[in-house]
This record gives structure tokens, sequence and C-alpha cells, in this order.
């Protein structure tokens, strides 16, 4: 027998391998579909849903799935899985249309085509975040990461500072802006 | 790339935007690739920074003065342990993996830790409290003649339910829990509800509505649970007996006499005492029979209303008196006391026409958008006031919300309204005189206002409300109440003593005009419906207020 076969469906052990097959390709990369699931969607609010929704599908449909080579089936595995993520985002808009920022469909179809280009660079920039997150100063560090740290506020940051809470939230984004230019000098240095 | 979309982007991030301006950023995405490419930028950037937030959060405090944030010490990290973070899943995953949907709900899940706070930002810049929680797996969605045990908490219709012990002695309830599955239950009857998922019957009977959401919802009987596995069935629970019987579908036993068995449509089970009475279920309530019996009874409330309200309008202490409960609410809503049609309201912008407190047959005005309002003009002078009032909130979504407004707030006029976090506000005028107040101001007023405790949160949303606000300048006495009960009393001193009170123009949800010849207004309309107000030139009684409760309050308070 094949070593390299894939285990099929037909058998109960071969159904339970590929489960198992499944799941790991999902664990390993749910941070990449989830971060081009939020890409599409205005806020946090549904990724959660739309990740339950997009892995019960992927699931069911993981009979098709059949890369080329084992080599490229990581890869092939997120672009698959954004495909349909894709589709579990505009099913989710159409529910919610009606409420406040979400994107119109043409606008997600038109950032989903952009973001499935840069799949694989989430880690790198990562890493270029940190650097250039590094080198801001402790105190604007903490200013641009209270926005997002439990247990940490603008408005918190403000009481202590007397700042008003208007005046920290401008200056959270022209901290985001210098970030966002750093890391893009980054990612241009490293090609 | 301009600042300005950029701003936008930030905005949206932020859940800070404009409608406008998110209209403008998506027609940006749209046409150009540069902002789309720069705002998945923004995108992971946030997130990247919500992560490292959060790996970070415990040693945040103890950093600020040191080198960057130390990710490389969160055991959990992601980046950095990938093969042990793998694992750790699988093993999470293994023990779900009997269920495709046990996975895609540990999927679904697992990230909750990491998922940044954005909704921080928006609290921040509203200087608004924590997101609202509301403690409960169930809510009344119905109530027919219902009559709660005396040793029982009451419930009235739309109230949540808590875990615990439901007791009725007589009426039907129909309860919906958050699951989805609809429990219709008759009285005499005691209920344990345990979660959105499960509930004891400790005596009484009822149906069961489980729709394929809420599959797996389960009603615990004598020793035994009837899980459902798809649609309708019945229960009863006597002292003695217990029985099931499914109406149509599948449910599932688990534990007792039957442990295991499945029953489908038409059959049934006895879980505890003997077959004594096959017909047991005949008789047992609909959805339909309550909400034929539900409707009925609207309709009786509504006419016992009707008659009250002929009878109130005849009192000459009214100043006005707007039933708008029975009226068509075209574009004017009739003065009904003697004082007559000159002090008619007059509907002003968006104000929409909604079922008022009786259903459908009765209506109510809606002012959810902040142009609508319902426009008086009330001249004279008065030596007390009462306002009473049933409404309707949604949400408070001002930091003022009004109910009855007087437009220039000028000596001795009324403003009652609600602050955001829940408390009535009553207020009259003292002095006018800009100068002449205690706030910081240069040209502030002498005015006080009235609080009360919070009388309203998220979880009183779109239930009925009788208010009543009381300005006795006799008795030197503020009082305020909800649905009857008193809940503020508070002393007029003598620095804030009006005695002479009067109304002129003023709104009825809003608060148009506080400044003649300002373009500006203040956004203070009331998210919500009001279908009744008087307003007496008196101080009505305590047991006066009860009454206008009583007579008025719909069906299932």
């Amino acid at each position: 027998m094949d070593p390299h076969a894939k285990p099929d469906f037909e058998t109960p052990a071969g159904r339970e391998a590929r489960y198992g097959e499944f799941v790991s390709l999902l664990a390993r990369h749910d941070q990449s579909i989830r971060r081009f699931v939020r890409s599409l969607l205005p806020s946090n609010q549904g990724v959660d849903d739309v990740m339950q929704e997009t892995a019960l599908e992927c699931w069911k449909k993981y009979e098709s799935f059949t890369p080329d080579n084992a080599e490229d089936a990581v890869d092939e595995f997120i672009r698959w899985a954004c495909v349909i993520a894709r589709y579990k985002v505009l099913s989710w808009q159409r529910d919610s249309s009606r409420d406040r920022l979400v994107f119109r469909e043409s606008v997600i179809e038109r950032l989903a085509q952009d973001a499935m280009q840069n799949l694989e660079q989430r880690e790198r920039e990562r890493k270029a975040i940190e650097t250039c997150l590094g080198q801001l100063d402790a105190d604007q560090r903490r200013l641009v990461l209270s926005v997002h740290s439990p247990g940490e506020s603008i408005a918190k940051i403000a009481e202590e500072t007397g700042v008003k809470t208007r005046r920290l939230y401008s200056k959270v984004n022209a901290l985001r802006k210098r970030l966002l230019d750093c890391v893009q000098g980054r990612l241009v240095e490293e090609l | 790339m301009d600042d300005t979309i950029r701003n936008l982007i930030f905005q949206a991030i932020d859940q800070t935007i404009s409608a406008d301006d998110f209209e403008v950023l998506q027609d940006a995405i749209e046409r150009r690739e540069d902002v789309r490419a720069e705002y998945l930028r923004a995108i992971n950037l946030c997130e990247s920074i919500g992560e490292i937030a959060t790996e970070s959060a415990g040693d945040l405090h103890g950093d600020l003065h040191g080198g960057p944030p130390q990710r490389n010490a969160a055991p959990a990290s992601v980046l950095d342990d990938a093969t042990q973070w793998t694992w750790q899943r699988l093993a999470i995953a293994a023990a779900v993996l009997a269920l495709v949907g046990g996975v895609a709900y540990w999927f679904g899940q697992s990230n909750d830790a990491d998922a940044p706070q954005w909704v921080d930002v928006n609290q921040d810049l509203l200087e608004e409290p924590e997101e609202a929680l509301i403690a409960g797996h169930a809510t009344l969605r119905s109530a027919v003649d219902l009559r709660w045990s005396n040793d029982s908490l009451a419930f009235r219709e739309g109230d949540v339910l808590p875990n615990g012990v439901l007791q009725f002695d007589e009426g039907i309830a129909e309860i919906d829990f958050f699951c989805g599955a609809t429990l219709i239950v008759e009285g005499p009857a005691t209920l344990d509800v345990e979660s959105d998922w499960s509930v004891r019957v400790v005596k009484g009977r009822l149906r069961a509505s489980v729709p394929p959401a809420a599959r797996g919802f389960i009603v615990k009987a004598a020793d035994s649970e009837i899980i459902d596995l798809g649609t309708e069935f019945a229960v009863e629970v006597g002292d003695d007996e217990a029985r099931v019987e499914v109406i149509d579908g599948e449910v599932k036993l688990r534990g007792g006499r039957h442990d295991g068995d499945h029953l489908v449509t038409g059959e049934r089970e006895w879980l505890k005492g003997s077959q004594s009475r096959p017909d047991a279920f005949k008789g047992l309530s609909t959805l339909s029979d309550v909400q034929r019996r539900r409707e009925d009874a609207q309709i009786q409330q509504f006419e016992g209303w009707k008659t009250y309200s002929q009878q109130l309008r005849t009192d000459d202490r009214l100043i006005a008196y707007y039933p708008i409960a029975e009226s068509d609410a075209e574009r004017v809503i009739p003065n009904r006391a003697s004082s007559g049609p000159e002090l008619d309201g007059i509907l002003v912008g968006p104000v929409t026409r909604a079922d008022g407190r009786f259903g459908a047959a009765s209506t109510a005005l809606e002012f959810d958008r902040p142009g609508s309002r319902v426009r008086t003009r009330i001249d004279g002078a008065f030596d007390a006031f009462t306002f009473a009032c049933w409404v309707r909130i949604d949400s408070l979504e001002h930091r003022y919300n009004s109910l009855f407004m007087g437009d220039g707030y000028e000596n001795g006029e009324p403003h009652w309204q609600l602050h955001e976090d829940g408390r009535l506000m009553f207020s009259v005028m003292v002095d006018d005189t800009p100068g002449a107040g205690l706030g910081p101001a240069e040209d502030s007023r002498l005015h006080r206002i009235y609080f009360t405790e919070p009388i309203w949160d998220v979880s009183k949303s779109g239930k009925w409300l009788h208010l009543a606000a009381v300005y006795d300048p006799v008795a030197r006495q503020v009082n305020q109440f909800v649905n009857g009960e008193p809940i503020s009393s508070e002393p007029i001193t003598d620095q804030f003593h009006v005695k002479t009170l009067r109304i002129g123009t003023a709104e009825i949800g809003n608060w148009g005009q506080p400044l003649r010849n300002s373009p500006w207004f203040a956004v203070r309309n009331l998210n919500g419906a009001i279908d009744e107000l008087a307003i007496f030139n008196a101080a009505l009684s305590r047991e006066e207020i009860q009454t206008l409760y009583e007579q008025g309050k719909p069906l299932g308070y």
C-alpha cells in the first residue's frame, strides 16, 4: 500500500484518520483563517460565528480537498478554507446587512480578493510589528496597547495623566500611523 | 496615503465611525487598491497589537519603564511554540471528537482570550460603564390570567427569568428559553429553571416546542430526563405520577425506568406512577390557544381602560390628557381634558405609529429618530404638577432622554426625562437668570434636578412602564413613582421652592427647541414609545397614582 495515500472516508478507521488530519490542519491555521475573516468584517462581532460555520463547512467538504502533494497541502488548505470563509462572511453579511457598519457585498468581495494574496505574510508582519512597537518609548507603547488590554483603558490613562480622552485617542491614532509606516518600511526592506 | 482616509480606517476599526463616513470609506475601499491595502494593513496591525496586549497584559504594569513587552515569556504564545500549541489544541479537540459540531464549537470559541477588546474604545470615548450583562435563561413571553403563588417571585410579560423556581396557581405562561425552546405551561405549576437548555417540572402540565436550533433541550420530570430530538412533546407531573407524550417528532429518555428509550410521534410513557388516566393530555393548550386567549384578554383589558379613561377625562384637575392608545395618531393627538383642542399635540418630524401597550388594537407614538417630537402649547399658571405616562423604553441612547420638556426651561417650567444610567430626572426651573445657578458655567441658571435611583436597565427594554412625577409646592415634596410604587420622595428646600408653575410651549418625547434662535439642538429624543400622558394641576396622592397604574396596566402586569 502506498504510504502517502490519503485515508479514505469509506472505513470508520479511515474516516477517523481523515478527521484527525483535518483537526490538525485547522488547529494549525485557524489564526490565519481568523485574520482573513476579521479583515472582511468591520468588527470582531460575527468573527466567532463565521469561524464556527467555516469549520463545519470545511469538514463537510473535506473529502473534496485534494492537494497535489504533501508540501503544498498546508498553503492550499489555508486558501481553500479562506474561499469557504469568504462565502460564510457573505452570508453573514446578508443576515446582518441592516445593522450599522457592515460592509456591503462588493466591498467584501474586493477585500477578500486582496486579502487572499497576503495570507502567508501574517507571521512576517507580526514580527515587524513587534520590532516597531519596541522602538516606541514605554509610555507610547502603553498607550497604543491600552486600547486592547484587559484591565487597561484610555479612560484610565486619561485619569492618571489628566489628558483628555479625545486627545489621547488622537495620539493613539498618530502612533498607529507611525507603526503602519514603520512596519511597511521593514517589510519592504526584507524583500 | 492621505490622513483623512487613514483616520476613517481607524474609526471603522474602532467602530466609532459615522454612517456617512462609513459610506465614504466603503467607496474608497471599493475603488482604490491602495486604500484596500492600507485597510488590510491597519486591521492586521490592530489585531496584532490586540494579541500582544493580551499576551503581555500581566507584564504591562511592571513593564512600563522597561523594554518591549516580553512576549516570549508567555507560554501559550502561538508563534513561539507552535508545536506545543498545536498539541494542546489537539488534546482539547480529542475530547470533543465524537461530534463534528464539537470541534466547530471549540474552533469558534478557542480564540476568545485573544480577541482584542475593541469595544473599550467606544466606552472610553463615551465614558460609559462596562458592557451590560443580564442574568437569566428565558423570557416570560406571555402570561394569560397568571396568578403567582404567594411565596413565589412574580414576573411580568417580557421579564427575563433567572435560575430558580417559578410557581403559579392558575393561568397559562408561555416561556421562551434562550436556546429557542418554548414552553406553554398551565397552572397550577412549579418549574425549576436550570439553564438555557434545561428545566425541571416539579408539578404541572406543559407543552414544549423545540425548533431545530434548540434540539437537545431537556425537560426533567420525576427521575427522568426528556431530551428533545426535534419538535413537540407534552409533559405532566403530579404528586404521584409523571408522564410524557410526543406530539410530533422524537424524544429520548435518560435515567429512570425507561432509560435509553426513544419515543416518537403519538407515543407516551409513564415516568412515575401507573397508567391510570390515558387521556390526561386532552385539552392541553396549544400556542394558538394561548395567543387567542391572550388577544381576547388584551381586548378586554383595553376596553376596561377605555371605560376608565372616559371617567378620568372628567377630572377637572387635569391640565391636559393625551390618551394616545385610543387615537389614530394621524398628525394630531387630541387633548381629551376639558381644556380641549387648543392643547392638542402636533406630531412633528418622523414620529411613527407603533402598537400601544394593549397590542395591535392600540396606538403608541415612537420617537426613535432625533427629529421626532410631539409639540404642544399649554399656557397658564399652575399650583402643582403631576405628570403620569405609560412609556416603553427601547434604550437610553442619549445622555438625557426626554419624556416631557418645557421648551425654554424658563421660570416654573418642568423637565421630565431619563438619564442614560437609568435614573429618572424631574426638575423645575427656579431662576432662569444667567449666572443665578450654582453650576460652574458663568451663565448657569438656578434649578434642582430630583433624581431617582436607576429604574431602567437594558433588561427592561421594550417593556411598558407607568411613570409618574409629582411636584407639590404646598407639602414641599417631589414624589416619583414607577408602576404605581413610590420610588423617591425628596423635600423641596427654600432655595428651590417654586410656587407658580408654568409650561408654555413644550414637547413630548424630545426637547427640540431649547434655544429658539439657534439651529443647534440637543439630541434628547426618547428611543421608545409613549401611549398615554396625563398632566394635572394638582399633587396626586400615592393612592391616586396607584389607581392610574392599576386601571391602565396592560395584560400580564
